[in-house]
């Protein structure tokens, strides 16, 4: 095996390997970074508001009109809602209709263990069960245990610690300390009067209400409610892609809107799965730019060496062994390029989780397990081409001499 | 394997032609393991080809050419492969010597495929030859006369049932042609193999039991 590598080796020009391999290394490099950035970053922006996906949007019809007067004007007729359900851009053709109560809610809020309290009359609304990504164990009404579960807006939390905590000199709760909260609910209808315990899952960004499971709104309803059948304010679709443009063209057709902002989440997944996968294509582009530098390379090296090759086959070695060094120097040569690409990705991952683990300190750094698979599988795939290649060039020789 | 059978072949080349007269073209020839044969011939008869086609690397002939009862157009790439390590041995006209590697080096390449001599049995053909102080040269530095002994030493490092000698002592003198025929003998009876040897009048001497004219 030393002789015959010896007799091989003539015409290897380092400076060909050289260029495969700084090619290769970068290609693979940008390939594995972008799926890890992926991975650690967009969570980060995925799972902030994780009871809403990034791909439903809540409309409403624009309040206009008279100051007064206009009741009844800003809800979806069934045939509004049929109409938006044939969009070619809502997923699984159906909207979400935004149930609410048809009764008095009041609802007391305060700390456990605390000697204050605060009420207001609120309300509550409700969308079918698909709309709300939540555990559906948790997301559940029984009237035997008179617990409703209840998603608030973020804005509510921050209303408490910044304007009521503030000024009279209490703690403020964070969104793990949820459960110190505790929230009386009361309900009046139908001459009844009776008290519900609010058991807080958690806060939203992207929905202004108080939601509460389709199971208790319909309950409730029946139970205390007045039997009006009100037509909804507010519709929740499930779209394909929330930056399509025919949504907003639609909504301004239509008059109806939907708050721009909460699109923000979806637009900046979607542009950044948009420029990782344009960064990952052209990795892969430069890794398979640098492989068929190598293919040249061992082709010319094979070229150059034919005679060689060929006396090597006449004197007794079969063609799979004078295969075996060529083989053997690409394998190595993609293995370097695996490990140091990804010893580069870990270098550089580095460098960015410092900035992330700073700006969103609870997060939980995915590992780099998937992203290694994923360049064990490259090497893996290029590596086969690259053999099998060979041993086709080499089978040739032997071909051509008969 | 114990015969070579030719059987009616023609290199293609010839195919127009229609004053064959040969011992070999389009004739039943049969080569046994354990004789010693002589083909001659003239330049441009096809002497080389003969051996192309019965060491598989050329195919471009009519007729059949077998290995006991097996049709040589069936072998596998591992059965030649095979024939080469373990059958057959040859002494290529254009020796096929690698120029970059040392005479040893070049010698053992070869043995390393079945380990048939030892490290000393090769230096003692070498010494035999007169050329052991040419072990480590490079084998493009010698005369083209030492290359066909080291490429004869090659041929002899394997075990074989037939070895071809295509024009064996085309340079060299009397004296070292005599060794070579020694040398050879020995390593045939030792192998109980046949010999093929070609020539185009200058033949090495042995004791041959059939002539061949090509």
């Amino acid at each position: 095996m030393k002789l015959v590598w010896k007799l091989l080796q003539q015409h290897i020009s380092p400076g060909q390997l050289i260029g495969f391999f700084f090619a290769n290394l970068f290609g693979m490099m940008i390939v594995l970074l972008s799926i890890q950035f992926y991975r650690d970053v967009v969570p980060l922006f995925n799972g902030k508001d994780s009871f809403i996906k990034e791909d439903f949007i809540i409309i409403n019809k624009k309040v206009s009109g008279g100051v007064l007067g206009s009741v009844g004007n800003n809800s979806f007729s069934p045939a509004d809602i049929h109409d938006v359900e044939h969009q070619p851009f809502i997923k699984d053709g159906k909207a979400g209709v935004f149930t609410t109560n048809n009764y008095d809610v009041t609802g007391t809020f305060g700390m456990k263990g605390g000697d204050f309290n605060f009420s207001t009359e609120m309300f509550f609304e409700s969308v079918p069960n698909g709309f709300v990504d939540v555990d559906q164990r948790q997301w559940h009404f029984d009237p035997r245990t008179k617990t409703v579960p209840i998603i608030l807006p973020k804005v509510y939390i921050n209303l408490y610690n910044f304007g009521f905590a503030q000024s009279r000199n209490m703690p403020k709760i964070s969104e793990d300390l949820m459960n110190m909260i505790e929230l009386g609910v009361k309900i009046n209808g139908q001459g009844k009067e009776d008290h519900f315990n609010g058991h807080i899952v958690g806060f939203s960004t992207r929905l202004n209400t108080i939601l509460v499971p389709e199971d208790f709104m319909k309950w409730s309803n029946q139970m205390y409610g007045n039997g009006e059948q009100k037509d909804p304010s507010k519709l929740i679709l499930k779209v394909a892609n929330p930056t399509d443009s025919h949504i907003v063209q639609y909504l301004q057709k239509k008059n109806y809107e939907t708050d721009e902002d909460k699109l923000e989440a979806g637009k900046t997944t979607y542009f950044l799965r948009m420029i990782t996968g344009i960064v990952l294509v052209i990795g892969l582009i430069i890794s398979v730019l640098s492989f068929y530098i190598l293919m040249l390379s061992i082709y010319l090296l094979v070229q150059k060496n034919t005679t060689k090759l060929e006396n090597l086959l006449l004197i007794g070695y079969s063609p799979h062994r004078v295969c075996l060094p060529y083989q053997y120097l690409t394998l190595g040569l993609n293995a370097i390029v695996l490990f140091g690409a990804f010893g580069l990705v870990c270098w550089e991952r580095n460098y960015y989780m410092n900035v992330v683990e700073v700006l969103f300190p609870k997060m939980v750094a995915p590992n780099l397990f998937i992203t290694f698979l994923f360049g064990l599988g490259i090497f893996v795939c290029v590596s086969l081409i690259d053999c099998i290649a060979i041993r086709k060039k080499v089978y040739s020789i032997w071909i051509h001499k008969s | 394997m114990n015969k070579i059978y030719l059987q009616q072949t023609l290199p293609n080349v010839f195919l127009e032609r229609k004053d064959i007269h040969s011992d070999v073209w389009k004739q039943e020839v049969i080569f046994e393991k354990g004789h010693v044969y002589l083909v001659e011939a003239d330049s441009g008869t096809g002497k080389s080809s003969l051996c192309s086609y019965i060491y598989g690397y050329r195919t471009d002939y009519k007729g059949k050419i077998f290995f006991d009862d097996r049709d040589t157009r069936e072998l596998s790439i591992a059965d030649w492969v095979e024939t080469r390590e373990h059958s057959f041995s040859i002494l290529f006209q254009e020796l096929r010597l690698f120029s970059e590697l040392s005479a040893l080096e070049n010698i053992e390449i070869k043995n390393n495929l079945t380990n048939f001599k030892t490290h000393d049995e090769i230096i003692a053909m070498f010494e035999q030859f007169g050329i052991g102080d040419k072990l480590s040269q490079k084998c493009g530095k010698l005369s083209f006369g030492q290359q066909q002994r080291v490429a004869f030493i090659r041929s002899l490092c394997q075990p074989f049932d037939f070895v071809f000698l295509d024009e064996p002592i085309s340079h060299l003198d009397e004296n070292n042609s005599l060794i070579m025929g020694e040398m050879l003998m020995d390593e045939v009876k030792r192998q109980g193999a046949g010999v093929i040897c070609t020539s185009i009048g200058k033949h090495i001497e042995l004791d041959y039991e059939k002539v061949f004219t090509l």
